[in-house]
């Protein structure tokens, strides 16, 4: 049974990107263009792990990751944050909000691959 | 006592005629200053109707702007559904390539064995090696097939680059803003002017504020740069002190 990935990214050019990238390893991709899209569809889908952007609009990704981990059903999902801002400050406030791995744009798509298999496989 | 006020009388003339003589010195400088004055009104309405003028066509900066964004996304998706159905086409073209190795190896096998059927039969023999010679089935499948890993990697990089085009969304984005926030100062500055009012005002901005910052729950970076050599990621990982993926481990996943 394919591994399903939550990305949720306002720009269809990286949901597009990591689709294609994670797809061809055998990984099922589910798209959200904002936060909130993401909480709604996580419901609908058996989400293994979760990559997230930070400047989103209606809900961002730090809001995101606080909705995920404060969440009893979906808490333990790993995230990933997927940013242009590669600030100390966002990075550690990613991190404190309980992401699992940050990564930063643009990004190697095998850097990508290998972080999601470390949660994954 | 009299002589007394006839002085202070004569003081008091001597102020008037004073003050009458820097009158008639006042006079010619306050004259200058209002046509001064009279010049520069026309000049200042001259600069006033420029200001918005050009605060007018800022918004439509603002839409091509968001214009050039709405095309370069469109054309980058498009680009990647081509790269993802090539990609298809020589994933299935590789398949078809091993079944024709399979038939290759499995023909081998077959004229081996008609060799030895027809061994002694010189003409048959003849006729073996010469359609061995003309079969170059084997040969070129061979070549495709290296050709294979040039073409993924070629579409591999072309996908990595298109990462651009969310980049310069975002700068473009950052350039918008900017354009918003000097349209803003630039009608208040009109409005200082005169009363003129520019129908796309809605300025609240902090007019002692000297910079323009990007707004609050911004969804862009106005920093983010397309830079495929610099290394932060490496300061992201030093900053969270995550394990740092070796290049071997990477391509450990990809042999």
């Amino acid at each position: 049974m394919k591994k399903v990935i939550l990305i949720a990214d306002d720009s269809p050019t990286i949901r597009k990107f990591v689709s294609f990238s994670l797809t061809m390893h055998g990984f099922e991709v589910v798209s959200a263009c904002d936060g909130m899209e993401a909480m709604e569809k996580l419901p609908a889908h058996k989400v293994d792990l979760v990559i997230t952007d930070l400047n989103m609009p209606n809900m961002d990704g730090f809001e995101l990751i606080k909705a995920i981990r404060g969440n009893e059903d979906y808490k333990d999902i790993p995230i990933i944050i997927l940013s242009s801002l590669s600030g100390s400050e966002d990075v550690e406030r990613g991190m404190s909000y309980g992401a699992s791995s940050y990564l930063v744009k643009p990004f190697d798509p095998k850097r990508i691959h290998y972080e999601v298999s470390k949660y994954l496989n | 006592m009299k002589n007394l006020n006839m002085s202070q009388l004569f003081d008091k003339l001597n102020d008037v005629k004073l003050l009458f003589q820097y009158g008639q010195k006042v006079v010619p400088v306050l004259q200058s200053l209002v046509d001064f004055m009279q010049e520069t009104v026309p000049l200042l309405e001259n600069i006033n109707h420029s200001i918005a003028d050009s605060t007018a066509k800022i918004p439509k900066a603002s839409d091509q702007i968001n214009n050039v964004t709405n095309a370069t996304e469109l054309a980058t998706t498009e680009i990647l559904d081509l790269v993802d159905a090539i990609s298809n086409n020589v994933s299935s073209i590789e398949n078809r390539l091993q079944e024709i190795n399979c038939a290759e190896a499995r023909k081998a096998e077959i004229m081996g064995k008609l060799k030895s059927f027809v061994s002694g039969n010189q003409e048959a023999e003849k006729l073996l090696e010469e359609y061995a010679s003309v079969d170059i089935t084997a040969k070129y499948a061979e070549e495709i097939s290296q050709m294979f890993p040039r073409i993924k990697d070629d579409s591999y990089n072309i996908t990595l680059s298109l990462q651009v085009q969310d980049i310069t969304s975002q700068q473009l984005a950052a350039v918008d803003h900017l354009i918003d926030s000097v349209q803003e100062r630039l009608a208040s500055l009109i409005q200082d002017i005169d009363e003129t009012q520019i129908d796309e005002f809605h300025s609240e901005a902090d007019k002692n504020e000297s910079g323009i910052q990007a707004p609050e729950g911004a969804t862009f970076d106005p920093n983010a740069s397309y830079n495929k050599t610099d290394n932060r990621q490496d300061m992201v990982d030093a900053v969270i002190n995550m394990e740092k993926a070796s290049q071997a481990e990477i391509d450990k996943l990809f042999s």
